[in-house]
């Protein structure tokens, strides 16, 4: 009795597992993972998304930070996981770079992942401090005039920011000195104390500054204007055409999602990103709370992975 | 000023507000007892919360857990040699060999007396000179603060109790280890065992490893050691009037330490408890008594790491610019809130501004109010048997380090750096030079490459800025200074460790 019982219980409950997936996903808690630190954009973003997950599934959705090597920590983690839908990561621009900056990643970083969808997508805006440069082509000519008279401070070596800043000296002809810093905060510092002579990093580093009168915002990265922005150029109409540079976050989950549980979660997803609190959230963030499918969002990555590729190949920047 | 600090105390000392700046202290000062577990995965846990209060109310409950942690920090520095951040590491120094000899009631009074006075004097400074401490902030380049950690370097080798020469060693160990981990100017990997250890070793590993892990493996091989004596009496734990006259001075200069190093981003607090603790050993006319117990050894840095964790907030509040982790949190609650942090907070939210930095001053106030009845009880920890005692605490420091980057390997370490700590103990190695040269090797290998990059590798640029220069002339005279009078001496330094007590 006890041996029919023990060769069947597997069978029994292979069966019974697709049913139960398919019946009541979710029935336990999910989480979302992400790579960062706690108190992020990443973990920020996380927080929001999971707090109004909770309520439209009927699931606790708790935040999980693996913090560690750019978010490719996280990334790996996530990449083992079951894909059964009850582990997500939220993904932020960083994974698209890590693919070229990375010798050896332990994941691939389009085939090993479900993409649901983008949650925001946001700019860089280029600052100085107020009154050094008419405007960014006054900016570039004088980088022209004196090679290495301009030094852009970042937010870190292999950062989006610093990529950013990299893509622009090579579309310009102009050559910059990129310094590194902890962080955009401490890189909008140097600028205020007159360290460096410019900086590339999203609103929330340089908009308070902004409206202060300290900084000029001198232009943006997006290819079109910025909602909000639009008085700033964008470097495509000025300096560099064809540039075109947003950086975003989004969710994803480890590849071969049962298709079921990807509509629940992609469904899910774009009911949060509608409510009218998320959005103002989001927006405070300094990005455009934006869905979208999953192929939309995947071409978004295999098409950033290139970008910065050859970025990470051209500026010569160590490869780790 | 007065007038807006006054309206300030208005908005704050409405019941609806008032109630966050005690949870916030309360929270706080919980968190900063548990080991391991920090502010920022207390703040960051209940950021969520922040979405249903005013920005005002959020402000108030967060920064209270900023600066109640720091409180609830050395308590268990003191009680069980847990420093938890860098500040805390100079509050074990004198403050757990208090405890050992039975005078942790003391200990925790002093300690939390100090941090009032060191807390209430930074607030003042950034009512009064917000202003002018962010110029002064913003002065501070790579190259300013290069020499400034030099300076720091040279202060943490003075704090070790035994020979300068060990504690030197020490530093460089802990410089070693801070090199783990991406180089910060080209992104290179060095040291990268495994992925995990990409960012670094934690500094929460290697100062619960070094401190506590190893203190607890140190009880647990001599068995039969006596539970401290404990005096719970009022008496007992208030200080006699000679040692209180004592304190005076400590405490006034490691508040004018912490208010000034706290005002500069990133680097502020961590290195103001030290420094304070340095220059009282320095200038000591007891240098001996530093590092068994001495209250002066406790006071300083524990006025200078509150003053710092006040005045921390003002390139917080001035410019909008986090000065770290913690901060950066705290200024993303501003943001879902809907208000930009910048230049203009003060003049756009007069309310705001003015009732965070009220609560500050309210926020203390309570504190030392909990603080004191609280010792007795605290102090009822040590009754716990060691073998009931610190079973519990391994397990809270695993889950407090695992807490910090869910990560095993940090565990792991923790455990290993234990081992190590012990065998350092063994042969009369201090573990405090170890983090603060783990600390400080990375902001001095970061800010001098950075000037290099900056200045085209022009060396002369330390000399040619004028607070550069002069903390470099600052270092030179401590060097000179040290060396005259080891020479004037002419009898080994004062303070020879004592033989091992074990």
């Amino acid at each position: 009795m006890f041996r029919t019982l023990m060769t069947t219980l597997p069978l029994t409950i292979a069966l019974a597992l697709p049913a139960v997936a398919q019946d009541s996903f979710p029935d336990r808690a999910l989480r979302i993972v992400h790579g960062f630190g706690p108190g992020g954009n990443a973990d920020t973003v996380s927080r929001i998304m999971a707090e109004q997950m909770t309520q439209g599934l009927g699931q606790p959705v708790v935040v999980e930070s693996r913090p560690g090597a750019g978010g490719t920590v996280a990334s790996g983690y996530v990449a083992g996981e079951e894909p059964d839908g009850y582990t997500l990561q939220l993904l932020v621009g960083g994974h698209a770079v890590a693919a070229g900056l990375y010798n050896e990643l332990p994941y691939d970083s389009v085939e090993d992942f479900t993409f649901l969808s983008t949650v925001g997508q946001f700019p860089f805006f280029v600052a100085a401090r107020a009154g050094e440069y008419e405007s960014i082509n006054a900016l570039i000519e004088a980088a022209l005039a004196e090679p290495g008279s301009i030094v852009i401070g970042h937010s870190g070596v292999g950062s989006t920011q610093h990529l950013t800043g990299e893509l622009l000296g090579l579309e310009t002809g102009a050559e910059f000195i990129h310094v590194p810093y902890q962080g955009g905060a401490a890189a909008s510092t140097a600028l205020m104390g007159g360290e460096v002579n410019l900086i590339i990093d999203t609103g929330t580093v340089i908009r308070g500054q902004a409206d202060a009168g300290v900084y000029d915002i001198l232009a943006v990265t997006s290819a079109e204007r910025w909602p909000g922005y639009e008085d700033v150029p964008t470097l495509n109409e000025t300096v560099a055409e064809g540039f075109d540079v947003i950086s975003w976050t989004a969710l994803g989950a480890p590849a071969g999602l049962p298709e079921d549980v990807e509509a629940t979660l992609s469904e899910e997803i774009a009911r949060v990103l509608e409510l009218e609190d998320v959005r103002g959230q989001i927006e405070a963030l300094g990005a455009n709370p934006q869905g979208s499918t999953g192929e939309e969002l995947q071409a978004l990555v295999e098409r950033q992975i290139a970008v910065w590729t050859e970025v990470i190949d051209s500026a010569e920047i160590e490869r780790r | 000023m007065i007038d807006q600090f006054l309206l300030g105390l208005s908005v704050v000392l409405q019941p609806d507000v008032l109630i966050y700046a005690f949870a916030g202290v309360f929270i706080g000062q919980l968190i900063g007892v548990l080991p391991g577990i920090g502010a920022i995965t207390a703040i960051s846990l209940l950021l969520p919360i922040t979405f249903y209060l005013d920005a005002t109310a959020s402000m108030i409950l967060l920064a209270g857990i900023y600066y109640g942690s720091q409180y609830g920090g050395s308590i268990a520095s003191i009680l069980l040699n847990l420093p938890g951040t860098p500040s805390s590491v100079v509050t074990c120094l004198d403050g757990y060999p208090l405890a050992q000899n039975g005078r942790a009631g003391l200990a925790l009074f002093v300690a939390a007396f100090s941090s009032f006075i060191g807390g209430m004097i930074g607030v003042s400074i950034l009512v009064l000179a917000a202003i002018p401490m962010t110029t002064i902030a913003l002065r501070f380049g790579a190259p300013e603060y290069a020499m400034l950690v030099v300076l720091g370097l040279l202060a943490a080798s003075l704090i070790g109790t035994g020979s300068q020469l060990r504690s030197f060693a020490m530093v460089l160990v802990g410089i070693a280890l801070g090199v783990v981990g991406a180089d910060a100017t080209t992104g290179f990997y060095r040291f990268v065992a495994m992925p995990e250890l990409a960012d670094g070793i934690s500094l929460v590993s290697l100062a619960m490893g070094l401190f506590g892990v190893s203190e607890i493996i140190r009880h647990a091989t001599h068995h039969g050691r006596p539970t401290p004596r404990l005096n719970l009496k009022i008496r007992d734990i208030l200080p006699t009037r000679a040692e209180a006259r004592s304190l005076g001075g400590p405490i006034l200069r490691g508040s004018a330490i912490g208010s000034f190093f706290g005002a500069l981003p990133g680097t502020g607090a961590a290195i103001a408890s030290f420094m304070s603790y340095a220059t009282e050993k320095r200038f000591s006319r007891t240098p001996g008594k530093f590092g068994k117990g001495h209250l002066p050894g406790l006071s300083a840095p524990e006025a200078a790491n509150n003053a710092a964790s006040q005045t921390g907030f003002i390139p917080t509040l001035t410019l909008g610019i986090p000065g770290d982790a913690v901060m950066a949190l705290i200024i993303g609650a501003l943001i879902l809130n809907g208000i930009i942090p910048g230049p203009r907070l003060m003049v756009d939210q007069p309310l705001l501004f003015w009732g965070v930095i009220a609560s500050f001053f309210v926020g203390n106030i309570i504190l030392l109010l909990i603080n004191i009845p609280l010792i007795r009880l605290w102090v009822l920890l040590l009754r716990i048997p060691y073998q009931k005692l610190y079973p519990i605490i391994i397990v809270m420091i695993c889950v407090g380090v695992y807490s910090h980057r869910t990560s095993v390997v940090d565990v792991v370490l923790t455990l290993a750096f234990g081992i190590v700590g012990y065998l350092m103990k063994s042969y009369r190695f201090e573990p405090a030079p170890v983090l603060l040269g783990f600390v400080l090797g990375p902001l001095l290998e970061d800010n001098f490459r950075r000037t290099m990059l900056i200045y085209r590798g022009d060396f002369l640029i330390f000399v040619e800025r004028p607070i550069s220069a002069g903390l470099l002339a600052c270092t030179t005279a401590l060097i000179v200074f040290s060396v005259y009078s080891a020479i004037r001496n002419r009898r080994p330094p004062a303070g020879l460790p004592a033989k091992n007590e074990h």
